[in-house]
């Protein structure tokens, strides 16, 4: 049993010693394991951000993917013309600049319609760029030349993941994380307590929105091709949403679990039987809404708490 | 724009909105008694679309009898499901919106299983079939044999399903369900068999609805989706629930749909369906026949 | 110049009248209770008065300034706050959270996290509720619930509480309990209350004043005595003299 006081330690000196290894770690390993890394860390600030959002005020978006897109659209179009860290900081306040611009009308619309509005307005974001792209400039997609090397992009998702989680972290400890938790579980009480549910709603949604931007333009250097089918893809949403419940919404940690389990599960699949990996995704997303909402780390938590029953009860044998 | 060019447009329409009148019926049903959005509703149209596109093309069968066994497959299809996950978890007593919500990630889940499944089964290319394409003129417009047929099959399922719910004890019931949930179970409304009941006919229908796409349009594992936004759109414009509503909305859609095509560009149609979808939820109307969101 | 002010309100639903011409007043340092049959326009008034939604016309004043159409969280920042009448307890936050989340977004908006949580503890011993702290609000009973409800209100630091039907589905028990809270809230913050009821016991015992709703209309006014015999009173709502 740990004492409350040595859990505060541990991630004082764990999140650090976690980032140096992950610093280091791709001078010594195949390009092969930094593009792998490189996958999980995409997910997990993508599924972070996701969290910020969905998991904080409840409002479950399936259109994550539209900022994800509007990021790697902006890479697209600046790439070459402004430095690389510029572009980044650009696509993700951009994305962010919609979200703002959408938020209010958006977030008034409650429960399981709010839910296929941002379907319905990531389809549309998608169909949009489609026709921009084949009426406009001629062809659908754009091609990427001279993108920079695989360690770059991946210390650029490392930073990028890591400021995600940041602030996935410092809103869950905050004023304005108790204001969010509360429109989750009850958004009239919440009103009538005071909490300005319209404001915080719109400031969560576009603070979600600014990861997935970032990220996006990372990405679009590294597919150095991209069309609106590939990154408006539902399916990105749907990996989000899938890793969030397997990982479970309640801690933080969660997602970068479901990250993992997932990037690894894609990894043996994806590239020989997408489709196998795809339906195989809709299953567990089935299996976990109806067996297991609090994802996978329920699981754990039993399995914990099983352990600690049986401890107390076994007395000194353990 | 001469007299056969807008005669065309109006004739184009309302065989696209007979259609999407169809299409529709399925969602409301279950959404009306169940109050469960079905974003697998597309898909469910696909999967019928693919059995009457492979009975034709490797057993040569007449796709209006394919009509039959598409609706039969996805009704079975919508059995299995209801029974295996979508009725236990009614019965949990978790709070509708929970319901609600998960009932939605379940689907998006079947969507995306049947949308791959059917691109292992019949691969991702966009596939077709001609049948009927002799084209008749009706007045002066020229019209295609099979959408004609297409129309009229829609039209004579409308009416069945119409007289179904209106004049038969089941359609009865199941109306009684929609208006007023705890009563109809209150004066003894058997809620789950019903819920298994229209589950099974919307899938059915769904299935037979895209059959009959199938004669007209292309084909694809990924062609669901539009038809579960303009679905939506249309019950919404008919009022949620609302039966003989959303046969009318669909009408209408069709008939605005077509009608902004023609005076934009057919490239556009994507854009106007999902502008109209995103219009329709944010305004929230109490559809034309009231009762809404 | 009142407390709280009901002037010729007025609420339309379509073509359902809910409320017409409700004048009413509350005083400061009063309990007030709000009486009459389901359906009468309780609920709709205290929706109106806390802003779910703008009444059709007339005029709520609280404190002298205008509220009607003002947001329900801007009313709760001038001091006026509700419960609702099925509880809405955050159930997957424990007690302690609760009444922290009133003790940020109410009167006080600039609170740092820890005072907050001081306040909350001081709250909860008031209330009653700090050996509960750390339980769960959806593993509380019903009557803890109702607790909770009213402990949270009161971390906004209000000066009108208005409790929709606070008292309903408690055991005698606990009714007498919840009835000593509510007086120990006026008694000792000195806080105004304005509840909706349908306990008779309890709310004639507990009123200064007793208003009565029906169809919409304000039909009687008084002590609960003058109350319990109005003649008016009787035939709409009570059905028999309450002995008082």
């Amino acid at each position: 049993m740990i004492s409350s006081r040595k859990k505060k330690y541990i991630p004082a000196i764990g999140i650090p010693a976690l980032l140096i290894f992950l610093s280091i770690l791709p001078f010594f390993v195949t390009d092969y394991i930094v593009s792998l890394l490189l996958d999980i860390l995409t997910w997990v600030a993508l599924t972070e951000s996701w969290i910020i959002l969905s998991g904080f005020t409840g409002y479950i978006s399936l259109g994550h993917s539209a900022f994800f897109g509007i990021g790697a659209y902006v890479m697209a179009i600046s790439w070459m013309s402004l430095p690389y860290p510029l572009i980044i900081l650009i696509s993700a306040t951009s994305s962010m600049a919609l979200a703002f611009a959408i938020g209010f009308p958006v977030l008034r619309v409650r429960g399981p319609y709010f839910v296929i509005l941002t379907l319905g307005l990531s389809e549309f974001a998608k169909y949009i760029f489609i026709n921009y792209e084949v009426n406009v400039k001629g062809t659908v997609g754009r091609i990427l030349l001279g993108v920079p090397p695989i360690k770059t992009l991946y210390f650029s998702l490392l930073v990028i993941a890591f400021f995600t989680i940041l602030c996935a972290y410092l809103i869950q400890r905050s004023r304005f994380g108790y204001g969010l938790f509360s429109i989750r579980e009850d958004e009239d009480a919440a009103e009538s307590l005071g909490i300005d549910t319209g404001i915080f709603k719109w400031l969560a949604f576009g603070i979600s929105a600014f990861f997935p931007g970032a990220v996006g333009s990372v990405m679009a250097l590294r597919r150095t091709y991209i069309d609106p089918y590939s990154v408006f893809d539902p399916i990105v949403s749907f990996q989000i949403i899938v890793m969030a419940f397997l990982g479970g919404m309640g801690k933080l940690h969660g997602p970068v679990l479901g990250a993992c389990i997932l990037t690894l599960i894609s990894e043996f699949l994806w590239a020989r039987y997408p489709h196998y990996y795809m339906i195989i995704l809709g299953v567990v997303l089935v299996v976990i809404v109806k067996y297991l909402p609090s994802g996978i780390l329920e699981i754990v938590g039993k399995l914990e708490t099983a352990i600690r029953f049986l401890r107390t009860r076994m007395g000194c044998i353990f | 724009m001469d007299y056969g060019r807008i005669l065309q447009i109006i004739f184009t329409g309302c065989i696209t909105g007979g259609l999407y009148a169809l299409v529709a019926v399925g969602l409301n049903l279950i959404y009306g008694t169940m109050r469960l959005l079905n974003i697998a509703h597309g898909e469910v149209i696909m999967v019928g679309a693919y059995i009457a596109y492979w009975c034709f093309t490797l057993y040569g069968v007449n796709p209006f009898l394919s009509l039959l066994l598409s609706g039969l497959v996805t009704s079975f299809l919508g059995l299995i499901i209801c029974k295996i996950i979508f009725l236990p978890m009614i019965q949990t007593g978790k709070s509708e919106e929970t319901i609600q919500s998960n009932s939605l990630l379940l689907f998006f889940a079947i969507s995306i299983i049947l949308t791959n499944v059917a691109t292992l089964l019949w691969s991702a290319d966009i596939r077709g079939y001609s049948y009927m394409t002799k084209v008749v003129q009706i007045s002066t417009v020229p019209v295609m044999l099979n959408r004609l047929s297409a129309f009229l099959v829609a039209l004579v399922v409308s009416i069945i399903t119409y007289l179904l719910i209106q004049k038969t004890m089941l359609g009865k019931a199941i109306r009684a369900l929609i208006q007023e949930r705890t009563a109809a179970k209150l004066v003894g409304i058997n809620s789950n068999r019903l819920y298994l009941f229209s589950f099974v006919i919307a899938f059915g229908i769904a299935g037979l609805s895209g059959a009959l796409l199938s004669m007209i349009y292309e084909i694809s594992p990924f062609m669901g989706m539009p038809y579960t936004i303009t679905a939506f759109v249309v019950i919404v414009l008919g009022g949620l629930g609302n039966i003989m509503g959303s046969l009318i909305g669909g009408f209408i859609f069709g008939l605005v749909e077509t009608i902004g095509i023609s005076v934009t560009s057919p490239g556009l149609q994507s854009i106007i369906s999902y502008g109209i979808f995103i219009a329709v939820i944010l305004i929230r109307p109490k559809g034309i026949f009231g009762r809404g969101l | 110049m009142h407390f709280l002010e009901c002037r010729k309100v007025t609420k339309h639903f379509g073509g359902l009248t809910a409320l017409m011409e409700v004048n009413l007043h509350v005083n400061e340092g009063e309990i007030v209770g709000l009486i009459g049959a389901n359906g009468a326009g309780k609920t709709t008034l205290f929706n109106l008065i806390s802003g779910v939604y703008p009444p059709s016309s007339g005029a709520i004043r609280f404190d002298g300034q205008d509220i009607s159409g003002l947001k329900t969280h801007d009313i709760c920042r001038k001091g006026l706050v509700r419960t609702f009448q099925i509880v809405k307890p955050f159930g997957n936050m424990t007690v302690l959270e609760n009444v922290i989340v009133g003790e940020l977004f109410g009167v006080h908006r600039d609170k740092t996290l820890v005072k907050a949580r001081e306040d909350a503890i001081k709250t909860l011993e008031f209330t009653g509720l700090y050996e509960k702290r750390d339980t769960l609000g959806k593993e509380l009973t019903i009557a803890d619930r109702k607790r909770l409800e009213v402990a949270r209100s009161l971390a906004t630091n209000p000066r009108l509480l208005l409790l929709d039907e606070v008292l309903a589905g408690l055991t005698s028990t606990e009714t007498a309990e919840a009835m000593k809270l509510l007086k120990k809230i006026r008694d000792e913050m000195g806080l105004t209350i304005f509840m909706v009821e349908h306990v008779m016991k309890a709310v004639m015992g507990l009123s200064d004043r007793i208003i009565v709703l029906h169809n919409g209309e304000k039909i009687a006014e008084g002590t609960a005595e003058e109350v319990a015999e109005n003649p008016v009173v009787i035939e709409a709502y009570l059905g028999e003299k309450i002995k008082t």
